[in-house]
Protein backbone atom coordinates (compact mmCIF):
# COMPACT_ATOMS: atom_id res chain seq x y z
CA UNK A 1 0.00 0.00 0.00
CA UNK A 2 2.68 2.77 0.87
CA UNK A 3 4.48 1.44 -1.33
CA UNK A 4 2.15 1.96 -4.44
CA UNK A 5 1.71 5.79 -2.82
CA UNK A 6 4.86 6.46 -3.49
CA UNK A 7 4.87 5.19 -6.80
CA UNK A 8 1.70 7.15 -7.17
CA UNK A 9 3.40 10.18 -6.17
CA UNK A 10 6.77 9.23 -8.26
CA UNK A 11 4.38 9.00 -11.22
CA UNK A 12 2.34 12.88 -10.36
CA UNK A 13 6.84 14.29 -10.42
CA UNK A 14 7.47 12.81 -13.67
CA UNK A 15 3.84 14.00 -14.75
CA UNK A 16 4.63 17.36 -13.31
CA UNK A 17 8.26 17.64 -14.95
CA UNK A 18 7.13 16.67 -18.39
CA UNK A 19 4.48 18.55 -18.75
CA UNK A 20 6.37 21.67 -17.46
CA UNK A 21 9.08 21.10 -20.10
CA UNK A 22 6.87 20.59 -23.00
CA UNK A 23 5.04 23.80 -21.93
CA UNK A 24 8.27 25.28 -22.22
CA UNK A 25 8.48 24.36 -25.42
CA UNK A 26 5.49 25.82 -26.98
CA UNK A 27 5.25 28.93 -24.56
CA UNK A 28 9.07 29.84 -26.10
CA UNK A 29 7.56 31.14 -29.12
CA UNK A 30 5.96 33.43 -27.33
CA UNK A 31 9.06 34.73 -25.19
CA UNK A 32 11.26 35.07 -27.96
CA UNK A 33 8.75 37.90 -29.51
CA UNK A 34 9.04 39.27 -25.78
CA UNK A 35 12.47 39.79 -25.88
CA UNK A 36 12.58 40.69 -29.35
CA UNK A 37 10.18 43.52 -28.57
CA UNK A 38 13.30 44.69 -26.79
CA UNK A 39 16.04 44.32 -28.88
CA UNK A 40 17.74 46.76 -31.11
CA UNK A 41 18.05 45.82 -34.66
CA UNK A 42 21.90 44.97 -33.92
CA UNK A 43 21.19 42.85 -31.00
CA UNK A 44 17.91 41.14 -33.17
CA UNK A 45 21.01 39.91 -35.58
CA UNK A 46 23.43 39.05 -32.71
CA UNK A 47 22.60 35.99 -31.02
CA UNK A 48 19.01 34.94 -30.86
CA UNK A 49 19.41 33.43 -27.34
CA UNK A 50 20.60 36.71 -26.20
CA UNK A 51 18.53 38.60 -23.10
CA UNK A 52 18.48 42.15 -24.50
CA UNK A 53 20.93 44.42 -23.43
CA UNK A 54 17.82 46.95 -21.97
CA UNK A 55 14.49 46.54 -21.07
CA UNK A 56 13.37 50.21 -22.45
CA UNK A 57 9.85 50.58 -24.56
CA UNK A 58 11.59 52.38 -27.86
CA UNK A 59 10.14 49.81 -29.91
CA UNK A 60 6.59 49.20 -28.15
CA UNK A 61 6.23 53.07 -28.41
CA UNK A 62 7.94 53.70 -32.05
CA UNK A 63 5.26 51.24 -32.96
CA UNK A 64 2.60 52.63 -31.46
CA UNK A 65 3.51 55.33 -33.09
CA UNK A 66 4.66 54.31 -36.90
CA UNK A 67 1.74 51.96 -37.15
CA UNK A 68 -1.12 53.35 -35.67
CA UNK A 69 -1.90 50.90 -33.56
CA UNK A 70 -4.02 53.24 -31.31
CA UNK A 71 -6.84 53.06 -34.20
CA UNK A 72 -6.84 49.70 -35.05
CA UNK A 73 -7.39 48.90 -31.38
CA UNK A 74 -10.32 51.07 -31.48
CA UNK A 75 -11.43 49.74 -34.79
CA UNK A 76 -11.12 45.91 -33.65
CA UNK A 77 -13.13 47.42 -30.28
CA UNK A 78 -15.95 48.55 -32.43
CA UNK A 79 -16.18 45.70 -35.04
CA UNK A 80 -16.05 43.20 -32.34
CA UNK A 81 -18.65 44.77 -29.80
CA UNK A 82 -20.26 45.66 -32.73
CA UNK A 83 -20.76 41.90 -33.99
CA UNK A 84 -21.21 40.52 -30.68
CA UNK A 85 -24.26 42.89 -30.14
CA UNK A 86 -25.77 41.86 -33.31
CA UNK A 87 -25.29 38.49 -33.01
CA UNK A 88 -26.67 38.57 -28.93
CA UNK A 89 -30.17 40.55 -30.45
CA UNK A 90 -30.49 37.94 -33.33
CA UNK A 91 -29.06 34.53 -32.05
CA UNK A 92 -30.66 34.54 -28.88
CA UNK A 93 -34.39 35.03 -29.78
CA UNK A 94 -33.74 32.75 -32.32
CA UNK A 95 -32.68 30.07 -30.51
CA UNK A 96 -35.50 30.60 -28.21
CA UNK A 97 -37.88 29.92 -31.12
CA UNK A 98 -36.77 27.07 -32.26
CA UNK A 99 -36.41 25.50 -29.08
CA UNK A 100 -39.45 26.57 -26.82
CA UNK A 101 -41.99 27.72 -29.52
CA UNK A 102 -43.58 24.73 -30.88
CA UNK A 103 -44.43 25.86 -34.32
CA UNK A 104 -44.89 24.32 -37.68
CA UNK A 105 -41.52 23.58 -39.36
CA UNK A 106 -39.25 24.47 -36.82
CA UNK A 107 -37.20 21.49 -36.90
CA UNK A 108 -36.71 22.10 -40.77
CA UNK A 109 -35.79 25.60 -39.87
CA UNK A 110 -33.35 24.51 -37.47
CA UNK A 111 -31.73 22.63 -40.14
CA UNK A 112 -31.71 25.60 -42.33
CA UNK A 113 -29.69 27.16 -39.92
CA UNK A 114 -26.92 24.20 -39.32
CA UNK A 115 -26.61 24.13 -42.96
CA UNK A 116 -25.00 27.50 -42.69
CA UNK A 117 -22.04 25.54 -40.23
CA UNK A 118 -20.95 23.47 -42.67
CA UNK A 119 -20.66 26.38 -45.31
CA UNK A 120 -16.76 27.73 -45.82
CA UNK A 121 -16.67 31.07 -45.80
CA UNK A 122 -13.69 31.39 -48.22
CA UNK A 123 -16.55 30.04 -50.70
CA UNK A 124 -19.02 33.25 -50.71
CA UNK A 125 -16.08 35.86 -49.43
CA UNK A 126 -16.43 36.95 -53.43
CA UNK A 127 -20.32 37.16 -53.69
CA UNK A 128 -19.80 38.73 -50.18
CA UNK A 129 -17.05 41.44 -51.54
CA UNK A 130 -19.71 41.91 -54.43
CA UNK A 131 -22.35 42.55 -52.40
CA UNK A 132 -21.14 44.80 -50.20
CA UNK A 133 -19.84 46.98 -53.08
CA UNK A 134 -23.20 47.34 -54.18
CA UNK A 135 -24.49 48.45 -51.04
CA UNK A 136 -21.32 50.79 -51.02
CA UNK A 137 -20.11 48.96 -47.34
CA UNK A 138 -16.56 48.34 -48.65
CA UNK A 139 -13.93 49.84 -46.46
CA UNK A 140 -16.85 50.07 -43.67
CA UNK A 141 -16.71 49.47 -40.20
CA UNK A 142 -20.30 48.86 -40.13
CA UNK A 143 -20.34 46.11 -43.00
CA UNK A 144 -17.68 44.03 -41.30
CA UNK A 145 -19.84 44.37 -38.25
CA UNK A 146 -23.24 42.81 -40.20
CA UNK A 147 -20.89 40.51 -42.08
CA UNK A 148 -18.91 38.94 -39.12
CA UNK A 149 -22.23 38.51 -37.20
CA UNK A 150 -24.02 36.89 -39.91
CA UNK A 151 -20.81 34.31 -40.36
CA UNK A 152 -21.35 33.62 -36.44
CA UNK A 153 -24.90 33.49 -36.59
CA UNK A 154 -25.67 29.67 -37.41
CA UNK A 155 -23.06 28.44 -34.96
CA UNK A 156 -24.52 30.90 -32.56
CA UNK A 157 -28.19 29.81 -33.03
CA UNK A 158 -27.36 26.44 -32.99
CA UNK A 159 -25.60 26.91 -29.64
CA UNK A 160 -28.75 28.97 -28.25
CA UNK A 161 -31.10 26.67 -29.61
CA UNK A 162 -29.31 24.14 -27.07
CA UNK A 163 -28.80 26.37 -24.34
CA UNK A 164 -33.05 27.34 -24.15
CA UNK A 165 -33.65 23.21 -24.96
CA UNK A 166 -32.34 22.68 -21.71
CA UNK A 167 -34.78 24.63 -19.90
CA UNK A 168 -37.79 22.62 -19.16
CA UNK A 169 -40.80 23.89 -20.85
CA UNK A 170 -43.22 24.39 -17.65
CA UNK A 171 -41.36 27.31 -16.57
CA UNK A 172 -42.20 29.14 -20.16
CA UNK A 173 -46.25 27.74 -19.48
CA UNK A 174 -46.75 29.12 -16.24
CA UNK A 175 -44.63 32.75 -16.99
CA UNK A 176 -47.72 32.64 -19.81
CA UNK A 177 -50.04 30.98 -17.43
CA UNK A 178 -49.48 34.56 -15.26
CA UNK A 179 -50.65 36.42 -18.49
CA UNK A 180 -47.51 37.23 -20.03
CA UNK A 181 -46.76 38.01 -22.97
CA UNK A 182 -43.77 35.96 -24.96
CA UNK A 183 -41.15 38.74 -25.34
CA UNK A 184 -41.93 39.50 -21.54
CA UNK A 185 -41.83 35.95 -20.88
CA UNK A 186 -38.68 35.58 -22.91
CA UNK A 187 -36.64 38.62 -21.67
CA UNK A 188 -37.41 38.90 -18.33
CA UNK A 189 -37.24 35.00 -17.71
CA UNK A 190 -36.08 33.01 -19.93
CA UNK A 191 -33.45 34.86 -20.98
CA UNK A 192 -31.52 35.23 -17.29
CA UNK A 193 -31.84 31.79 -17.21
CA UNK A 194 -29.87 31.05 -20.19
CA UNK A 195 -26.88 33.07 -18.63
CA UNK A 196 -24.31 30.41 -19.14
CA UNK A 197 -24.86 29.71 -22.80
CA UNK A 198 -24.91 33.44 -23.18
CA UNK A 199 -21.43 33.90 -21.78
CA UNK A 200 -20.14 31.07 -23.75
CA UNK A 201 -21.92 32.75 -27.00
CA UNK A 202 -20.46 36.21 -26.32
CA UNK A 203 -16.81 34.54 -25.38
CA UNK A 204 -17.12 32.72 -29.22
CA UNK A 205 -18.17 35.39 -30.94
CA UNK A 206 -14.80 37.52 -29.56
CA UNK A 207 -13.02 35.14 -30.71
CA UNK A 208 -14.37 34.91 -33.89
CA UNK A 209 -14.70 38.24 -34.96
CA UNK A 210 -11.08 39.96 -32.71
CA UNK A 211 -9.08 37.35 -34.53
CA UNK A 212 -10.51 37.21 -38.01
CA UNK A 213 -8.23 37.95 -40.92
CA UNK A 214 -9.79 37.01 -44.10
CA UNK A 215 -13.19 39.16 -44.22
CA UNK A 216 -10.98 42.71 -43.29
CA UNK A 217 -8.96 41.69 -45.66
CA UNK A 218 -11.37 41.77 -47.79
CA UNK A 219 -13.89 44.54 -46.90
CA UNK A 220 -11.35 47.04 -45.29
CA UNK A 221 -9.30 49.08 -47.70
CA UNK A 222 -7.56 52.35 -45.89
CA UNK A 223 -5.16 52.10 -43.28
CA UNK A 224 -7.38 54.08 -40.67
CA UNK A 225 -10.46 51.11 -40.83
CA UNK A 226 -7.99 48.32 -39.96
CA UNK A 227 -8.72 46.16 -36.70
CA UNK A 228 -5.91 45.19 -35.01
CA UNK A 229 -5.14 41.87 -36.69
CA UNK A 230 -5.62 43.33 -40.04
CA UNK A 231 -2.78 46.68 -38.58
CA UNK A 232 -0.22 44.39 -37.89
CA UNK A 233 -0.45 42.22 -41.44
CA UNK A 234 0.13 45.56 -42.90
CA UNK A 235 2.61 46.92 -40.50
CA UNK A 236 4.74 43.67 -41.06
CA UNK A 237 5.11 44.49 -44.65
CA UNK A 238 5.96 48.07 -44.54
CA UNK A 239 8.49 47.41 -42.07
CA UNK A 240 9.90 44.08 -42.84
CA UNK A 241 13.55 45.59 -42.16
CA UNK A 242 12.75 46.94 -39.17
CA UNK A 243 12.43 43.72 -36.93
CA UNK A 244 12.47 45.25 -33.42
CA UNK A 245 9.69 47.02 -34.96
CA UNK A 246 7.78 44.31 -35.70
CA UNK A 247 8.37 42.53 -32.68
CA UNK A 248 7.41 45.67 -31.03
CA UNK A 249 3.61 45.32 -33.17
CA UNK A 250 3.57 41.72 -32.47
CA UNK A 251 3.77 42.41 -28.75
CA UNK A 252 1.40 45.15 -28.69
CA UNK A 253 -1.57 43.23 -31.08
CA UNK A 254 -1.02 39.96 -28.59
CA UNK A 255 -2.03 42.19 -25.47
CA UNK A 256 -5.20 42.58 -25.84
CA UNK A 257 -5.97 39.00 -26.32
CA UNK A 258 -3.38 37.64 -23.49
CA UNK A 259 -5.88 40.11 -21.32
CA UNK A 260 -9.05 38.97 -22.13
CA UNK A 261 -7.93 35.33 -21.69
CA UNK A 262 -6.67 35.56 -18.74
CA UNK A 263 -9.70 37.33 -17.18
CA UNK A 264 -12.36 35.22 -19.12
CA UNK A 265 -9.82 31.95 -18.85
CA UNK A 266 -12.46 29.00 -17.41
CA UNK A 267 -15.21 30.83 -20.31
CA UNK A 268 -13.57 30.51 -22.92
CA UNK A 269 -11.73 26.66 -22.12
CA UNK A 270 -15.21 25.50 -21.15
CA UNK A 271 -17.06 27.58 -23.93
CA UNK A 272 -14.96 25.90 -26.64
CA UNK A 273 -15.77 22.50 -25.60
CA UNK A 274 -19.50 22.85 -24.85
CA UNK A 275 -19.99 25.08 -28.12
CA UNK A 276 -17.48 22.37 -30.49
CA UNK A 277 -18.45 18.96 -28.25
CA UNK A 278 -22.20 18.71 -28.73
CA UNK B 1 -72.74 36.24 -33.37
CA UNK B 2 -73.07 33.14 -31.88
CA UNK B 3 -71.02 31.60 -29.23
CA UNK B 4 -69.62 29.36 -31.90
CA UNK B 5 -68.62 31.42 -34.50
CA UNK B 6 -67.09 34.36 -31.95
CA UNK B 7 -64.33 31.68 -31.30
CA UNK B 8 -63.94 30.33 -34.59
CA UNK B 9 -62.86 34.09 -35.26
CA UNK B 10 -60.85 33.89 -31.97
CA UNK B 11 -58.67 30.51 -33.41
CA UNK B 12 -57.95 31.74 -36.58
CA UNK B 13 -56.48 35.59 -34.79
CA UNK B 14 -54.72 33.56 -32.44
CA UNK B 15 -53.24 31.43 -34.80
CA UNK B 16 -51.84 34.57 -36.79
CA UNK B 17 -51.34 36.26 -33.68
CA UNK B 18 -48.88 33.31 -32.81
CA UNK B 19 -47.24 33.32 -36.26
CA UNK B 20 -46.45 37.15 -35.82
CA UNK B 21 -45.18 36.01 -32.58
CA UNK B 22 -43.10 33.72 -34.06
CA UNK B 23 -41.64 35.75 -37.01
CA UNK B 24 -40.92 38.51 -34.80
CA UNK B 25 -38.01 35.99 -32.81
CA UNK B 26 -36.90 34.52 -35.74
CA UNK B 27 -36.64 37.41 -38.72
CA UNK B 28 -33.58 39.34 -37.61
CA UNK B 29 -31.99 36.19 -37.57
CA UNK B 30 -32.93 35.12 -40.48
CA UNK B 31 -32.56 38.48 -42.34
CA UNK B 32 -28.78 38.34 -41.51
CA UNK B 33 -28.35 34.82 -42.37
CA UNK B 34 -30.34 34.96 -45.63
CA UNK B 35 -28.78 37.91 -47.14
CA UNK B 36 -25.33 36.78 -46.01
CA UNK B 37 -25.06 33.44 -46.07
CA UNK B 38 -27.45 32.07 -48.05
CA UNK B 39 -28.17 34.38 -51.14
CA UNK B 40 -23.86 34.66 -51.42
CA UNK B 41 -24.03 31.14 -51.82
CA UNK B 42 -26.52 30.99 -54.87
CA UNK B 43 -24.37 34.10 -56.29
CA UNK B 44 -21.57 31.71 -56.40
CA UNK B 45 -23.32 29.37 -58.09
CA UNK B 46 -24.11 32.07 -60.51
CA UNK B 47 -21.19 33.43 -61.03
CA UNK B 48 -19.39 30.67 -61.54
CA UNK B 49 -21.57 29.73 -64.85
CA UNK B 50 -20.43 33.24 -66.79
CA UNK B 51 -17.03 34.49 -67.54
CA UNK B 52 -16.62 38.07 -66.01
CA UNK B 53 -13.59 39.94 -64.61
CA UNK B 54 -15.89 41.70 -62.16
CA UNK B 55 -16.15 45.23 -63.75
CA UNK B 56 -17.47 45.39 -67.38
CA UNK B 57 -21.30 45.29 -68.25
CA UNK B 58 -21.28 42.43 -70.29
CA UNK B 59 -21.54 38.85 -68.77
CA UNK B 60 -21.47 36.04 -71.02
CA UNK B 61 -22.74 32.89 -70.07
CA UNK B 62 -20.67 29.74 -70.57
CA UNK B 63 -22.15 27.48 -68.23
CA UNK B 64 -19.70 24.88 -66.48
CA UNK B 65 -16.55 26.09 -68.39
CA UNK B 66 -15.23 27.42 -65.86
CA UNK B 67 -15.02 24.33 -63.97
CA UNK B 68 -13.19 22.49 -66.68
CA UNK B 69 -10.98 25.34 -67.03
CA UNK B 70 -10.09 25.28 -63.07
CA UNK B 71 -10.06 21.34 -62.92
CA UNK B 72 -7.37 21.54 -65.54
CA UNK B 73 -5.49 24.42 -64.20
CA UNK B 74 -2.26 22.66 -62.59
CA UNK B 75 -2.14 24.96 -60.02
CA UNK B 76 -5.55 24.26 -59.11
CA UNK B 77 -4.85 20.84 -58.57
CA UNK B 78 -1.53 21.43 -57.05
CA UNK B 79 -3.39 23.39 -54.44
CA UNK B 80 -6.38 20.63 -53.94
CA UNK B 81 -2.91 18.27 -53.24
CA UNK B 82 -1.75 20.62 -50.79
CA UNK B 83 -4.91 20.62 -48.74
CA UNK B 84 -4.80 17.01 -48.66
CA UNK B 85 -1.54 16.97 -48.17
CA UNK B 86 -1.72 19.50 -45.20
CA UNK B 87 -4.97 17.36 -43.76
CA UNK B 88 -3.27 14.13 -43.75
CA UNK B 89 -0.23 15.62 -41.72
CA UNK B 90 -2.72 17.44 -39.31
CA UNK B 91 -4.27 14.06 -38.31
CA UNK B 92 -1.13 12.58 -37.94
CA UNK B 93 0.37 15.04 -35.57
CA UNK B 94 -2.75 16.32 -33.75
CA UNK B 95 -5.20 13.58 -32.83
CA UNK B 96 -2.77 11.23 -30.98
CA UNK B 97 -0.06 13.28 -29.95
CA UNK B 98 -2.55 16.30 -28.74
CA UNK B 99 -4.80 13.11 -27.09
CA UNK B 100 -1.71 12.36 -24.97
CA UNK B 101 -1.40 15.75 -24.25
CA UNK B 102 -4.83 15.63 -22.85
CA UNK B 103 -4.30 12.60 -20.89
CA UNK B 104 -1.29 13.35 -19.07
CA UNK B 105 -3.08 17.03 -17.91
CA UNK B 106 -6.15 15.17 -16.96
CA UNK B 107 -4.19 12.39 -14.44
CA UNK B 108 -2.68 15.50 -12.54
CA UNK B 109 -3.56 15.91 -9.01
CA UNK B 110 -2.69 19.02 -8.98
CA UNK B 111 -2.63 22.00 -11.34
CA UNK B 112 -4.88 20.74 -13.98
CA UNK B 113 -6.58 24.11 -14.60
CA UNK B 114 -2.95 25.79 -14.57
CA UNK B 115 -1.74 23.69 -17.31
CA UNK B 116 -5.03 23.53 -19.46
CA UNK B 117 -4.66 27.36 -19.55
CA UNK B 118 -1.39 27.03 -20.34
CA UNK B 119 -1.12 25.41 -23.02
CA UNK B 120 -4.46 26.78 -24.72
CA UNK B 121 -2.71 30.20 -24.76
CA UNK B 122 -1.55 29.82 -28.57
CA UNK B 123 -5.11 29.26 -29.42
CA UNK B 124 -6.09 32.67 -28.53
CA UNK B 125 -3.88 34.61 -30.26
CA UNK B 126 -4.69 35.92 -34.17
CA UNK B 127 -3.26 34.60 -37.58
CA UNK B 128 -1.28 37.69 -38.25
CA UNK B 129 0.37 37.35 -34.60
CA UNK B 130 1.13 33.64 -35.04
CA UNK B 131 2.31 33.95 -38.52
CA UNK B 132 4.59 36.98 -38.33
CA UNK B 133 6.06 35.50 -35.33
CA UNK B 134 6.83 31.89 -36.72
CA UNK B 135 8.01 33.63 -40.12
CA UNK B 136 10.97 35.59 -37.58
CA UNK B 137 11.08 32.21 -36.12
CA UNK B 138 12.05 30.62 -39.43
CA UNK B 139 13.69 33.36 -40.76
CA UNK B 140 17.33 32.52 -42.04
CA UNK B 141 18.78 35.50 -40.98
CA UNK B 142 17.47 35.87 -37.62
CA UNK B 143 15.89 32.62 -36.53
CA UNK B 144 16.73 30.55 -33.65
CA UNK B 145 15.79 27.15 -35.69
CA UNK B 146 18.73 27.59 -37.82
CA UNK B 147 21.03 29.15 -35.08
CA UNK B 148 19.73 25.30 -32.80
CA UNK B 149 20.92 23.53 -35.69
CA UNK B 150 24.19 25.81 -36.64
CA UNK B 151 24.80 25.45 -32.87
CA UNK B 152 24.82 21.21 -33.03
CA UNK B 153 26.04 20.73 -35.88
CA UNK B 154 23.22 20.35 -38.04
CA UNK B 155 24.23 23.34 -40.73
CA UNK B 156 23.18 21.00 -43.99
CA UNK B 157 19.66 21.04 -42.47
CA UNK B 158 19.31 24.74 -42.18
CA UNK B 159 17.04 26.07 -44.69
CA UNK B 160 15.32 29.02 -45.78
CA UNK B 161 12.54 27.02 -44.33
CA UNK B 162 9.52 28.81 -45.63
CA UNK B 163 11.40 29.84 -49.20
CA UNK B 164 12.57 26.51 -50.29
CA UNK B 165 9.77 24.48 -52.00
CA UNK B 166 11.15 21.00 -50.39
CA UNK B 167 10.30 22.80 -46.60
CA UNK B 168 7.71 25.06 -47.28
CA UNK B 169 4.63 22.87 -46.67
CA UNK B 170 5.86 20.94 -43.26
CA UNK B 171 7.04 24.12 -41.99
CA UNK B 172 3.74 26.05 -42.12
CA UNK B 173 1.95 22.45 -41.34
CA UNK B 174 3.70 22.95 -38.13
CA UNK B 175 2.66 26.77 -37.36
CA UNK B 176 -1.00 25.58 -37.54
CA UNK B 177 -0.09 22.85 -35.40
CA UNK B 178 1.00 24.94 -32.67
CA UNK B 179 -1.75 27.42 -33.50
CA UNK B 180 -4.95 25.13 -33.62
CA UNK B 181 -4.34 21.91 -31.12
CA UNK B 182 -5.31 23.99 -27.99
CA UNK B 183 -8.98 23.93 -29.32
CA UNK B 184 -8.40 19.76 -29.71
CA UNK B 185 -6.79 19.27 -26.19
CA UNK B 186 -9.48 21.35 -24.50
CA UNK B 187 -12.86 19.10 -26.40
CA UNK B 188 -10.28 15.74 -25.59
CA UNK B 189 -10.35 16.65 -21.94
CA UNK B 190 -13.69 17.58 -21.91
CA UNK B 191 -14.14 13.86 -23.10
CA UNK B 192 -11.66 12.78 -20.79
CA UNK B 193 -14.31 14.39 -18.07
CA UNK B 194 -16.71 12.47 -18.53
CA UNK B 195 -15.06 8.77 -18.54
CA UNK B 196 -16.28 6.95 -15.19
CA UNK B 197 -13.13 6.68 -13.19
CA UNK B 198 -14.30 3.91 -11.65
CA UNK B 199 -13.83 1.43 -14.64
CA UNK B 200 -9.75 2.97 -14.02
CA UNK B 201 -9.73 1.34 -10.68
CA UNK B 202 -10.99 -1.99 -11.35
CA UNK B 203 -8.89 -2.43 -14.62
CA UNK B 204 -6.32 -1.42 -11.91
CA UNK B 205 -7.28 -4.05 -9.72
CA UNK B 206 -7.18 -6.43 -12.90
CA UNK B 207 -3.20 -5.38 -13.05
CA UNK B 208 -4.00 -3.73 -16.55
CA UNK B 209 -0.64 -1.38 -17.45
CA UNK B 210 -1.28 2.41 -18.71
CA UNK B 211 -0.86 1.57 -22.44
CA UNK B 212 -3.49 -1.03 -21.63
CA UNK B 213 -5.89 1.13 -19.86
CA UNK B 214 -5.43 3.80 -22.51
CA UNK B 215 -6.38 1.50 -25.38
CA UNK B 216 -9.14 -0.85 -23.51
CA UNK B 217 -10.94 2.25 -21.77
CA UNK B 218 -9.62 6.07 -22.41
CA UNK B 219 -9.60 5.30 -26.78
CA UNK B 220 -13.06 3.86 -27.17
CA UNK B 221 -14.79 5.63 -24.06
CA UNK B 222 -13.85 9.09 -26.23
CA UNK B 223 -15.33 7.42 -29.75
CA UNK B 224 -17.87 10.53 -29.66
CA UNK B 225 -14.91 13.25 -28.76
CA UNK B 226 -12.44 11.54 -31.47
CA UNK B 227 -15.26 11.82 -33.98
CA UNK B 228 -15.64 15.64 -33.76
CA UNK B 229 -11.94 16.03 -33.68
CA UNK B 230 -11.34 14.26 -36.35
CA UNK B 231 -14.05 15.80 -38.90
CA UNK B 232 -12.83 19.24 -37.46
CA UNK B 233 -9.55 18.67 -38.48
CA UNK B 234 -10.37 17.53 -42.02
CA UNK B 235 -12.78 20.35 -42.41
CA UNK B 236 -10.24 23.27 -41.31
CA UNK B 237 -7.28 21.11 -43.41
CA UNK B 238 -9.90 22.34 -46.67
CA UNK B 239 -9.81 26.12 -45.33
CA UNK B 240 -7.11 26.64 -44.14
CA UNK B 241 -5.85 30.30 -45.51
CA UNK B 242 -4.52 32.91 -42.75
CA UNK B 243 -1.26 31.50 -42.13
CA UNK B 244 -0.46 30.87 -45.32
CA UNK B 245 -1.74 34.15 -46.59
CA UNK B 246 0.52 35.78 -44.57
CA UNK B 247 3.68 33.64 -44.19
CA UNK B 248 4.28 32.57 -47.65
CA UNK B 249 1.02 33.98 -50.11
CA UNK B 250 0.83 30.67 -51.48
CA UNK B 251 4.31 30.48 -52.84
CA UNK B 252 7.10 29.85 -53.66
CA UNK B 253 6.45 29.08 -57.17
CA UNK B 254 2.47 27.91 -55.75
CA UNK B 255 4.55 25.42 -53.72
CA UNK B 256 2.25 26.40 -50.44
CA UNK B 257 -0.64 27.11 -52.96
CA UNK B 258 -3.94 26.23 -51.17
CA UNK B 259 -7.95 26.11 -52.56
CA UNK B 260 -8.37 29.05 -50.20
CA UNK B 261 -5.54 31.18 -51.48
CA UNK B 262 -6.09 29.90 -54.97
CA UNK B 263 -9.49 31.66 -54.96
CA UNK B 264 -8.59 34.90 -52.99
CA UNK B 265 -5.47 35.20 -56.06
CA UNK B 266 -7.86 34.46 -58.73
CA UNK B 267 -10.63 37.05 -57.84
CA UNK B 268 -9.25 39.54 -55.94
CA UNK B 269 -5.64 40.00 -57.78
CA UNK B 270 -6.23 38.05 -61.04
CA UNK B 271 -9.78 39.74 -61.59
CA UNK B 272 -10.82 36.54 -62.41
CA UNK B 273 -14.38 36.54 -60.83
CA UNK B 274 -16.34 33.97 -62.53
CA UNK B 275 -12.96 31.36 -62.49
CA UNK B 276 -12.15 32.19 -58.62
CA UNK B 277 -16.13 31.49 -57.76
CA UNK B 278 -15.75 27.97 -59.71
CA UNK B 279 -13.09 27.56 -57.22
CA UNK B 280 -15.39 29.11 -54.50
CA UNK B 281 -18.29 26.01 -55.35
CA UNK B 282 -15.58 23.18 -55.78
CA UNK B 283 -14.73 24.33 -52.39
CA UNK B 284 -17.75 24.47 -50.76
CA UNK B 285 -19.10 21.42 -52.34
CA UNK B 286 -16.01 19.69 -50.51
CA UNK B 287 -16.51 20.64 -47.20
CA UNK B 288 -20.22 20.45 -47.22
CA UNK B 289 -19.81 17.11 -48.27
CA UNK B 290 -17.53 15.94 -45.89
CA UNK B 291 -19.51 17.79 -43.15
CA UNK B 292 -22.77 15.25 -43.91
CA UNK B 293 -20.67 12.18 -44.38
CA UNK B 294 -19.21 12.86 -40.92
CA UNK B 295 -22.11 14.04 -39.20
CA UNK B 296 -24.02 10.97 -40.66
CA UNK B 297 -21.23 8.23 -39.74
CA UNK B 298 -21.69 10.14 -36.31
CA UNK B 299 -25.58 9.57 -35.63
CA UNK B 300 -24.87 5.93 -36.93
CA UNK B 301 -22.78 5.28 -34.30
CA UNK B 302 -24.21 7.45 -31.46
Amino acid sequence: MLRSLWAKRHAQKWLWFSLTLLLLVVAAPLVWVVLGAFKTNAEIFGNPFSLPQSWKLDNLIQAWELGNFKTYLWNSIFITAGAMILVLLSACPAGYALAQLNFRGSQWLFYFFLLGMAIPIQSIIIPIFLQMKSMNLINSLTGVVVVSAAFALPFSVFLMRNSFRDIPSEIREAAMMDGAEEWRAFVSIMLPMAKPGIVVLMVFTFMSVWNDFMLPLVLLISNSKFTLALGLYSFNSEQSTQYGLVFGGTLITMIPSIIVYLIFQRQFTSGMAAGMGK
Amino acid sequence: MSPKGSSCVNNVSRKWRKRFVVASFLSPALLLYVVFMIFPIGQAVRLSLYDWDGGSREMNFVGLDNYWLTLQDNVFIQALKHNVIWMVLDLILMVLPVLALAVMISRLDKGKLFFRAGFYLPAVLSLPVIGILWGKIYDPLIGPVNAILKAVGLEFLAFNWLGDPRTVLISLVLVGVWAFYGLYMILFLAGLQSIDQSLYESAEIDGAGPLRKFWSITVPALRNTMNVVISLVIIYGFKSFGLIWIMTLGGPYYTSEVLATYIYKAAFIANKISYGAAGSVILAIIVVLLTIVFNASREREG
